[in-house]
């Protein structure tokens, strides 16, 4: 016989929330009350699931070392029923309350009823409950390159006449062909190219292919966002781009695929900034950018695409500015490299993101060559500004003359922190060490990226002070009722997502990147690459990421919040308006980071 | 047509005689040993004479926990109309229609639950609606072990020097001073369950040395 409440309980508690009403009055039926007062020993050795209805409960290791605390909706027991074993823990009451006590046969027969349920436990279970999702994610609209482009190959070889192309194109219907060479793209040919080329410069038509081509053209990846593409073509004013996947050209995707299937993109904005001729045009594109997160999220954009498409952004807006500021200030003197430090590098700023950036040159900053560099720095960094990206509080800006250097003046200033990691220089580290380039030369940065890590993949002390650095902070226990519960079993008000979480996940994988001499900067990337080199096992690396997107999604999900209250967007989570299954969430992500945590300190701060 | 009866009447009396044969534990029993029945009862009126049961909640309580397996709860059927008392327990007589007959749930209790203290909110109540029912349905009614929360809650604010104001004992304001989840209206399953949380909650400042004497001076 069922008695309303229990069954309202269970119906408000992932995740028997998602059991039918039958199936709920049955496990509600096998179910026993028991009522408990502080100081009180919950017995936990009797093979029925714990369910905390009301009241706190804090549980204790055989070691009497504080393991967690549970609140109303909270489960133990799972772990004996799921494995037979038992442990030595103490559960004791810390606040009166009650709590229900599913009988072990009920358990298993709801378990074999609903998938959901049992991957619910096991995954509670193996701490890995941020890898649980309520149901499928509905349709993305955050598309792909291999989402649009047409699934066929039209290619033609250098040799060939430009005639035989004409011929292809009108057959094929088409308006473009990829040069292939052995299978490898040596250029495209379009048909301006057979108007601009050809005809207008009255070549005949047996004219090789390879004489009027575009040689090397950019190219994207079949995996790359949709986004990315339109980022290329209207940077570099193309509208075709060779589509490669793990190397090979696989088709060619054209401006026309993309409207065909983008026309109400939001990321259109991108495009709108390439096309801007002075700052205050920059500054109008710039106020869509909110207007574009609301969207982004009410289409249910994941948090790191999300992260990545306003990072695109920042760089287009970068870019853009770089280019005015050089209609204005004339060509550069020399090569230069425009540097993003921190989230900007990492590809997932937020919305709060300031400005964290610096120029490389490829002359001395002196004379001349300092004066345009100091100009142009003041034109784009307060461009940004203007565009609402904020002045970095701690001048870390291309405007200080410190963070406008030649190769080798960084190249010094890295190898100087690597070598004697002083507890600024680590400091840095964290933002420093994330470098990608934004805008000038690709060959220049290589070069100084490359001097970086062969560094720091020889540097096992500047490694073990960057573990020491990372460990600093730890990430809380558990979020409770309206407070955060700490390691030393303190009460905190709120959770800085970034600080207590994002971060720490960052800075762990950096270390392992900078110890493995890799290049990627964005930390999925990162642990992906870090999976193929055979650095940390792809179950260490799955179980960060999405640790690392329960985290960002939270955070993405708190500045949609702010924004739609009209609130200044901040990182801090008030664990009282969290519930359910993210709450448990956080709890295993936060497992997650302790654990990596421990495994970073193993594996560099043990040898020394 | 005697004989008749009397072939009706004797499992029944059986239940009787069992109920009564069936010793309750013993005064110096620890409560937390006991075997509790909470029990709650609609009723169209408050008259044992004239009123009758409409509904029958009933979950026991074994070492200080609640078994919600064994919870039952039945609608009887009422010789008279269910009237104005509706208005309260949100029972109408089209819900009846497919209700228990008061001796066949009367029966299950007590053959069930012999030897068993029965506990109520108010029991005084409960008590004279059950010795009645039991009169009329089996001419006899054994003896009833009943402790009352409402009673204990009294004795405890008196404890307390508080003053008791006028709604202060009636469950919804106990259950909320004892921190227990508020209740779902009048249903007797509810009020029942409402009851034994607030009975496992009353027993706990008692400990372990707290007897079922105990437990009968306070309710008295």
């Amino acid at each position: 016989m069922e008695v309303a409440d229990v069954t309202r309980f269970l119906a408000d508690t992932t995740p028997f929330d998602q059991l039918n009403e039958a199936a709920l009055a049955q496990l509600a039926s096998q179910i026993n009350v028991h009522y408990y007062q502080a100081h009180d020993r919950v017995n936990v050795s009797s093979d029925r699931l714990i369910l905390v209805r009301t009241g706190i409960f804090t549980l204790y290791s055989d070691q009497q070392q504080l393991l967690t605390k549970l609140q109303a909706g909270d489960f133990y027991g799972y772990q004996q029923l799921l494995t037979g074993l038992t442990d030595n823990d103490t559960l004791l009451c810390e606040e009166d309350g009650l709590i229900f006590f599913v009988a072990a046969d009920a358990f298993h027969q709801s378990r074999y009823q609903y998938k959901n349920l049992d991957i619910f436990f096991q995954r509670l279970f193996s701490r890995r409950l941020h890898q649980y999702r309520e149901q499928q994610q509905s349709s993305r609209f955050t598309l792909k390159i291999s989402d649009v482009v047409q699934q066929r190959k039209i290619a033609i070889r250098p040799e060939q006449s430009v005639q035989d192309a004409a011929r292809l194109m009108s057959e094929a219907r088409v308006s473009s062909l990829l040069v292939e060479e052995h299978d490898k793209l040596v250029g495209i040919i379009t048909d301006r190219d057979l108007r601009s080329r050809v005809l207008a410069h009255a070549l005949p038509a047996n004219t090789q292919i390879s004489q009027i081509m575009t040689r090397q053209p950019h190219s994207i990846d079949r995996h790359a966002y949709l986004y990315e593409a339109v980022q290329q073509m209207s940077q570099y004013n193309i509208h075709h781009l060779p589509v490669l996947d793990q190397g090979l050209c696989c088709g060619m995707l054209t401006a026309t695929d993309i409207i065909r299937s983008q026309q109400d993109h939001p990321v259109y904005l991108i495009g709108e900034i390439h096309r801007q001729t002075s700052v205050d045009g920059l500054e109008r594109c710039s106020q869509h950018i909110a207007e574009l997160a609301v969207t982004l999220s009410k289409q249910q954009v994941p948090a790191h695409e999300a992260g990545h498409i306003i990072t695109t952004i920042t760089d287009a807006l970068t870019q853009r500015l770089i280019y005015l500021a050089q209609q204005q200030l004339g060509e550069a003197p020399c090569v230069f490299s425009w540097l993003a430090f921190g989230s900007q590098a990492r590809m997932d700023q937020s919305l709060n993101a300031d400005q964290d950036n610096a120029l490389l040159l490829e002359k001395e900053p002196q004379g001349e060559v300092g004066d345009y560099f100091s100009a142009l720095a003041e034109f784009v960094c307060h461009g940004l500004a203007q565009c609402g990206i904020t002045l970095c509080p701690g001048n870390i800006m291309a405007t200080n003359s410190e963070l406008r250097l030649s190769l080798k003046g960084w190249s010094g200033r890295f190898a100087r922190w690597i070598a004697t990691p002083t507890p600024d220089a680590l400091l840095k580290a964290s933002i420093f060490f994330d470098l990608r380039v934004i805008d000038g030369s690709k060959g220049l940065f290589n070069a100084l990226q490359e001097d970086i890590l062969q560094r720091t993949a020889q540097a096992p002390l500047f490694l073990y002070h960057l573990t020491q650095t990372a460990l600093q902070r730890t990430a809380p226990l558990g979020l409770f009722k309206n407070f955060i519960l700490e390691q030393d079993g303190k009460h905190k008000k709120g959770l800085d997502l970034k600080k207590r979480g994002i971060s720490l996940i960052t800075d762990l994988v950096r270390v392992y990147a900078l110890s493995a001499g890799i290049h990627q900067v964005n930390t999925r990337s990162r642990l992906a690459k870090l999976v193929t080199d055979g650095v940390i096992s792809s179950k260490d690396s799955q179980d960060l990421q999405d640790a690392f997107d329960v985290l960002a999604q939270l955070r993405w999900e708190k500045h949609q919040h702010d924004l739609a209250q009209g609130h200044n967007v901040t990182n801090l989570l008030d664990p009282a308006e969290i519930s359910g299954l993210s709450r448990h969430q956080l709890k295993d992500s936060f497992a997650v980071i302790n654990e990596a945590q421990s495994r970073l300190k193993q594996r560099f701060c043990r040898e020394l | 047509m005697l004989n008749w009866l009397a072939a009706k009447r004797r499992p029944i009396h059986q239940a009787v005689g069992y109920f009564s044969a069936t010793p309750f534990p013993s005064a110096n029993m620890a409560a937390k040993d006991a075997r509790f029945l909470v029990l709650d009862f609609e009723l169209t009126g408050l008259n044992p004479r004239k009123d009758h049961i409409v509904s029958i909640g009933w979950v026991p309580v074994h070492q200080h926990e609640i078994v919600l397996a064994d919870a039952r709860h039945y609608l009887i059927n009422s010789p008279v109309s269910v009237g104005q008392s509706a208005v309260y327990h949100g029972l109408h007589d089209h819900q009846l229609k497919d209700a228990h007959e008061l001796a066949d749930v009367l029966t299950e209790l007590l053959s069930r639950y012999a030897g068993y203290v029965f506990v109520a909110h108010h029991s005084q109540l409960d008590e004279q609606f059950l010795r009645a029912a039991c009169l009329r349905c089996f001419g006899k009614t054994p003896r009833f072990k009943f402790i009352d929360t409402m009673q204990i809650e009294w004795q405890r604010l008196l404890r307390q020097g508080k003053v008791v104001k006028h709604d202060a004992l009636k469950l919804p304001s106990c259950l909320k001073r004892h921190g227990l989840p508020a209740m779902a209206n009048h249903h007797a399953l509810e009020d029942a369950y409402s009851t034994a949380l607030l009975l496992l909650s009353q027993l706990k400042p008692g400990g372990a040395e707290m007897t079922l004497a105990d437990l009968y001076l306070l309710s008295r």
